[in-house]
């Protein structure tokens, strides 16, 4: 089979997706939601059953174990957002929800393509597919706050797109050629321009997966954009972030590592400390979502900063482990603020009497997102810091364990609301929630204790992806 | 012949610039303009370089930055008008109902 396989089949998807939004009437749009998701679920199959390996446009693309790995994290993550976002679209803005699964789904083919691409101008303009519909999706409220969401975005996204570019041209310039392995070349030769353009272009990835100090953006975008889009933006832009990472940095410039390995091991460890402590005074689930998000962004950096295959494989685990685990936490969010209008602690208060197998659901998640044993999000913690521990940085480790305990208190704040508090008056009753949002909490509890039970095919898969990459 | 190392700091230059846009900037459109100037920093960075190699890659690198620049700011400008609309305002400062 050919290598683009994959994305050919996603992008007639999207095309498919396109022409039933034009055929479907403007009163009942439900039926795109199902196409986009079984296409998304169609593909993920495919990535199993058709042999994509390979490389083409002379080794611009290539689907390798790591590329496949992150179109399958990808993929799951696609069809997961759409399934989630399915009802919210439908009574929120029924006649534009079309367009919300198409560009979900051009983000997906954004990111499917940034896992393969070897080649800066490929890079660039498959970073770009995949955050443009990002800065739309998170408009698509017509409401102030989710104008101020979408501008905030925007506005990070533009600039740190352009940092990108500007790194990356710094590396054609130091290269002499746009293919990855030029670049390797001339990092091997000392070229003095390789140095700035991989700390520029470092700094413009770091804005996109909203490490400190480029994170001040995600709080904010979070709360005001459309909480089924957030799910999504909080789990897929942010591995395709580390795809692009993993592509330049671990497979074009392990030869540098003594230059951008120590940046990116302060930034991680930056990252979790500001991550985790911003996160506790929350009074917003969603706020405590961020910025808990950006402390796990701080660990899953860590895989990138020990540069070792352990730390790698285990940041692929982690990518799975938080999928299941963040979408389930958002859509559980997204069910009680479209519920009750609000996404403040409150609202959840009592959430046991209301709705106790939500209340479960999201109990899990926390206990997940916390790295509670036996949950998916234990084994990815776990994993990291062993991998940390073996590359030497066993401070890194006693301060993510110090750091866990901090996030399980914030957690358990929320975990208290649910179960051990009375619902504010006026909110006792049962909360309604669509067929579609059942089935996605469901996946999410049984992705993340799945993952938690037999975590040891996707470590092995992980890991094995991790080696073939840095041999 | 000008060496490309000049270009390349005339590129620098303008990055600086709108870079300094950017952080500084309170209006919008002030911030997208800024933007604007750091990406055709790029494209002279990219132009400068395939020049000097000769192949057109540079060049065709910097037809596709642009083609991208484009649609970014047609995006921006139309979350701009969005904006405009549902407050009347277009300064970022006011753009921050929400804190925490």
């Amino acid at each position: 089979m050919m290598p683009l396989a994959l994305d050919i089949l996603l992008a007639c998807i999207l095309l498919l997706v396109f022409v039933v939004d034009l055929l479907l009437p403007a009163e009942d749009k439900r039926g795109i939601a199902v196409v986009a998701c079984a296409g998304a679920l169609i593909t993920l199959a495919a990535s199993f059953v058709l042999d994509v390996q390979g490389t083409a446009f002379g080794g611009a693309f290539v689907n390798d174990a790591v590329a496949l790995y992150l179109k399958r994290v990808f993929l799951a993550a696609g069809a997961l957002g759409v399934l989630i976002g399915m009802d919210h679209a439908d009574r929120f803005f029924p006649r534009r929800q079309g367009e919300y699964h198409l560009l979900v789904l051009s983000s997906l083919l954004g990111m499917t393509l940034l896992a393969s691409a070897r080649e800066l101008i490929f890079i660039v303009v498959s970073f770009e597919l995949m955050s443009m519909p990002l800065y739309v999706l998170a408009a698509m409220r017509k409401s102030e706050r989710s104008a101020e969401a979408a501008l905030k975005l925007y506005l990070v996204g533009a600039v740190s797109s352009v940092v990108t570019l500007y790194g990356l041209s710094l590396l054609f310039a130091a290269a002499g050629t746009t293919m990855l392995s030029g670049v390797t070349a001339a990092a091997k030769a000392g070229n003095p321009m390789v140095v700035p353009g991989l700390v520029i272009t470092l700094a413009g990835l770091g804005f996109k997966i909203g490490v400190v100090p480029f994170h001040m953006w995600v709080p904010d975008t979070y709360e005001g954009a459309p909480t089924p889009f957030v799910a999504f933006l909080s789990v897929a832009p942010k591995a395709a972030g580390f795809a692009a990472l993993i592509r330049i940095f671990i497979e074009a410039l392990p030869g540098q590592k003594a230059t951008w390995a120590p940046a990116v091991i302060v930034m991680c460890v930056i990252t979790m400390v500001v991550g985790n402590v911003l996160a506790i005074p929350q009074t917003s689930v969603k706020r405590l979502l961020a910025y808990s998000g950006i402390g796990q962004m701080g660990t899953m950096l860590l895989g990138i900063g020990l540069v070792t295959p352990d730390g790698l494989g285990m940041l692929l685990f982690y990518l799975v482990a938080y999928l299941f685990t963040n979408m389930g936490a958002f859509a559980v969010a997204s069910v009680i603020e479209d519920a009750s209008g609000s996404d403040h602690l409150d609202a959840f208060k009592g959430l046991s009497r209301r709705n106790p197998g939500l209340a479960m659901a999201m109990l899990l998640f926390l206990l997940s997102l916390g790295g509670i044993p036996f949950v998916a999000g234990f084994w990815a913690k776990v994993g990291v810091f062993v991998a940390a521990y073996r590359a030497g940085y066993v401070w890194i480790v006693v301060l993510g364990a110090v750091l866990a305990v901090v996030s399980v208190f914030y957690y358990m704040r929320v975990a208290r609301s649910i179960y051990m508090e009375r619902p504010v008056a006026g909110t006792e009753g049962r909360v309604p929630m669509a067929l579609s949002m059942k089935a996605a909490v469901t996946v999410a509890c049984v992705g993340v204790v799945g993952v938690g039970l037999y975590p040891a095919p996707f470590v092995e898969t992980a890991l094995a992806a991790a080696r073939a990459l840095m041999g | 012949m000008v060496p490309v190392s000049s270009y390349m700091l005339l590129a620098a230059g303008m990055f600086s610039m709108g870079l300094y846009g950017v952080l500084t900037r309170k209006n919008v459109l002030g911030i997208l303009l800024s933007v604007e100037l750091m990406a055709n920093a790029v494209n002279v960075n990219l132009v400068a370089i395939g020049r000097s190699l000769g192949d057109g890659r540079g060049e065709a690198f910097a037809l596709f930055a642009i083609a991208l620049t484009v649609a970014e700011v047609v995006v921006g400008l139309a979350i701009v008008i969005f904006l405009h609309r549902s407050r009347r305002s277009i300064d970022v400062d006011q753009a921050a109902s929400m804190h925490g």
